[in-house]
């Protein structure tokens, strides 16, 4: 089903039996917006699948020589918050962390199936995926997916540290695989809130204590104009020397205007 | 039914006006005449969401004009309120110069030229349908002109904001698109900001942000919003947080608007091409670090 | 007698040998020379081109030398026809990874990869090995210029100088004679010429014989490599003193 890049001798995703995961209804509505049906624009097939899950925060602010990535702790299905630590990130290598969002299910299966290739490239070549090598890997998995029967529904971030430039990177993917490298980065309706702040307060050249600080600015906000509680954020730094979680305030009151 | 509304609604505590009194302000507002004419259908509100709604209706043959960012907020020195001037409808860019924000009761009318000095009256600003908007400000304007007549004194923005709540809750579900900020300053209040919108929904408030863009505005806004700044730093917090919902909201652009509401009313603080003045943040300032073909 | 044991490459004989890859070992000792030498700012390949007869349309391009990708190439020694099949395979892997991770693959990782199809054919039943070995120099940011050779056992390792095909004994041994650990590019080609040289059957050697290309780095960072035209060729031969006498361009020529 799914393998790494040199044909077909890598870590094998499991979903055969699974193939059925997806209701009936999500399998048709897939295959009748597939992309490129005539008729049917790419962008309709956003519509209806871009706010799947747009409570779910992810953040991730890249600095001098770090990149922060943060994500909501509420792990949600329908009306209720199942758990209330979740933990929506996965450490790719020694310097590459991944953050997602989206169908449950899928969030989990696909950043595993990512974690196994990254491990498995490092065992067979004695060296780490660079961050920008692991997120093309990701984008080109996930557009692989895209146009498959039952396609991943899964936003992500990827932030790491290149390590022989020693340069922070943080990318931005959604589920149609599109990619980009950014500054600073967000998903869900995160991104209505909080990249104006990014905008107006990010400069590249921040201290870990200054994104962090920035990190708090968009976090207060998502608290005042959020209407759900995603329980939090849990916060991964990385930098030259690794991947570390940050404690973070959770509990501080925010007043409204 | 308006004077049931009045009577049995109970006003908003940071109110100055008694319900008796309040009673006796709208109720010398004419009763809603309803004198549009209606399509004949059965259902005038589905038909008119069928003919217009293009969010799940792409071909829809009437494209409303839509989308904006409009903020206003109270500070010590009084209101600030500051808006976009994009018309879009659907994917077309219909105008990049509208003035969204709309003064409401003047006792000088037909004095159009430009003074430095502050001009009396309340403003109002527009989001949502720009039709819609335009039509029941000058409504509310009229209304607040006859109030000056009628009572020799100026209306407060309570009465207003009150005027044009019930006026949207009477045609609720008749399709009506808008959402207004009302902001004035008067003897009686000082300065008084509410929020207004074709739901019905009627409130006051310290801060408000209204449109399409309006989450990238609150975020700027909010994140260094104090009662206490200075004039200074109120206007350009709210140019600041303007801009970014420009720059991030693909409808909301153009000119930004800035007026001041102060004790003897507002000042216009100018109609500016935001593309100068992003570049000038940009470069200046090293905000907008993602405009960039570094990465 | 021996007839027993090297008809098929996946059958060892009882001393333990595979004599077909022995074998393509024996005919690649009789191709042209090819030679390698890593310098600090780049590496030169250089190769021995048998002209076989006057009549043969002298091709303009390169026949030994070949580009794998952006910053990687190699020279050949062996069967050519064979060497096209491995070649075509390297490039496809390497536009694969480039493809996977907008990155240059690695250069040991596209070695290893072409090794280990080489080594395939010494093993699966019923298939000759391939009968080349390679010269690879390349660059990666992992670990800089890397100069690499194969043979037609799937065997690879990586040299500061090294050579293939006829002669490569006596090549061989004046490289490890005259190798000076941190020379430029410019003293490596020197040195190229001068082995070839003595290592080919002509003394006096002309573009028509030799084939070069180096690898290296531009004043600005980018890594190039280049296959060098005749001119350039003949202009290092005559820096040498090694050009043929009748072979001298007239004033005009002179760049």
């Amino acid at each position: 089903m799914a393998f790494s890049e040199d044909s077909g001798c890598g870590y094998q995703n499991f979903n055969f039996f699974l193939a059925e995961k997806k209701s009936a209804k999500a399998v048709a509505d897939s295959a009748c917006s597939w992309p490129g049906a005539p008729g049917v624009k790419l962008t309709a097939r956003r519509s209806s699948l871009d706010h799947y899950f747009p409570s779910e925060v992810l953040l991730g602010i890249a600095g001098k020589d770090f990149v922060i990535l943060a994500a909501s702790k509420a792990a949600m299905r329908g009306p209720t918050v199942l758990k209330a630590e979740d933990d929506k990130t996965r450490q790719l290598n020694k310097n590459t962390v991944m953050a997602f969002s989206g169908e449950s299910g899928d969030t989990v299966q696909f950043a595993e199936y990512i974690q196994a290739n990254a491990a498995l490239y490092s065992m067979r070549n004695d060296t780490e995926l660079s961050p920008a090598a692991v997120a093309n890997f990701v984008r080109g998995e996930l557009a692989r997916s895209l146009r498959s029967r039952s396609p991943y529904t899964v936003n992500l971030l990827l932030g790491g540290i290149d390590p022989v430039s020693e340069k922070p990177h943080l990318y931005w993917i959604d589920y149609l695989a599109s990619l980009a490298p950014l500054p600073y980065a967000a998903h869900g309706y995160a991104q209505y809130y909080c990249l104006s702040i990014l905008d107006k307060h990010h400069n590249p050249n921040i201290s870990l204590e200054e994104g962090l600080k920035l990190l708090g600015l968009c976090t207060d906000e998502l608290k005042r104009r959020l209407p759900i509680d995603y329980k939090g954020v849990l916060v991964k730094v990385i930098t030259k020397d690794g991947v570390q979680e940050i404690p973070f305030d959770n509990d501080k009151i925010v007043r409204s205007a | 039914m308006d004077k049931l509304v009045a009577q049995y609604s109970r006003p908003h505590q940071n109110e100055m006006y008694s319900e008796q009194e309040q009673q006796d302000l709208t109720a010398s507002v004419p009763p809603l005449s309803l004198k549009f004419s209606l399509p004949p259908v059965d259902n005038h509100s589905a038909f008119l969401r069928a003919m217009t709604d293009d969010h799940s209706n792409p071909s829809c043959p009437i494209k409303l004009a839509h989308g904006t960012t409009t903020l206003a907020f109270r500070f010590q020195g009084g209101i600030i309120v500051c808006t976009d001037s994009r018309a879009t409808a659907g994917n077309w860019i219909a105008s990049q110069t509208v003035k969204k924000v709309i003064p409401v009761s003047r006792l000088s009318r037909g004095e159009d030229k430009k003074t430095d000095k502050p001009t009396p009256g309340l403003l109002g600003t527009m989001a949502g349908g720009a039709a819609d908007c335009q039509y029941w400000l000058r409504y509310l304007s009229q209304q607040c002109t006859l109030h000056e007549i009628r009572h020799k004194r100026r209306i407060t923005v309570a009465a207003a904001s009150k005027i044009l709540a019930n006026l949207t809750y009477a045609y609720k579900g008749y399709g009506l698109s808008m959402g207004t900020m009302l902001a004035g300053m008067t003897p009686q209040e000082g300065p008084a900001l509410y929020y207004i919108d074709s739901d019905g929904t009627r409130l006051p408030g310290n801060l408000f942000c209204v449109g399409s863009g309006q989450t990238f505005a609150y975020g700027v806004l909010d994140a260094e919003y104090k009662y206490d700044l200075t004039e200074e730093e109120a206007l350009n917090l709210g140019r600041r947080a303007i801009l970014a919902a420009m720059h991030r909201d693909a409808y909301s652009g153009g000119f930004i608007n800035l007026y001041h509401v102060k004790e003897e009313g507002w000042v216009h603080h100018g109609f500016d091409d935001m593309n100068p003045i992003f570049w000038k943040t940009k470069l200046e300032k090293g905000e907008f670090s993602n405009v960039t073909s570094a990465l | 007698m021996s007839r027993r044991y090297d008809s098929r490459t996946t059958i060892f004989s009882p001393e333990g040998r595979l004599y077909q890859v022995e074998y393509a070992l024996e005919a690649i000792s009789h191709a042209g020379t090819a030679l390698g030498i890593l310098a600090k700012d780049g590496i030169v390949l250089a190769a021995e081109r048998k002209v076989t007869s006057k009549l043969l349309e002298q091709d303009t391009s390169a026949e030994k030398l070949y580009t794998i990708n952006d910053n990687m190439i190699c020279a050949v020694a062996g069967m050519n026809a064979d060497a096209n099949i491995l070649i075509n395979y390297a490039r496809q892997n390497a536009q694969r990874y480039l493809l996977t991770y907008n990155e240059d693959i690695p250069c040991e990782q596209l070695v290893r990869r072409l090794c280990d199809l080489k080594q395939g054919y010494t093993q699966h039943g019923g298939l000759r090995p391939f009968g080349v070995s390679f010269i690879y120099a390349g660059y990666d940011h992992l670990r800089q210029f890397q100069l690499y050779q194969s043979n037609p056992s799937g065997n690879y390792g990586g040299w500061k100088a090294t050579s293939v095909g006829a002669n490569n004994a006596s090549a061989q041994s004046l490289l490890k004679q005259d190798y000076k650990e941190d020379c430029d590019l410019k003293e490596a080609c020197a040195m190229a010429v001068k082995v070839l040289s003595k290592t080919m059957d002509s003394t006096k050697l002309s573009s028509e014989k030799i084939e070069f290309a180096t690898v290296g780095k531009t004043k600005d960072g980018k890594i190039y490599h280049h296959l060098w035209t005749a001119d350039e060729i003949d202009n290092l031969l005559r820096e040498q003193g090694l050009a043929k006498v009748d072979d001298e361009p007239e004033a005009g020529d002179i760049k």
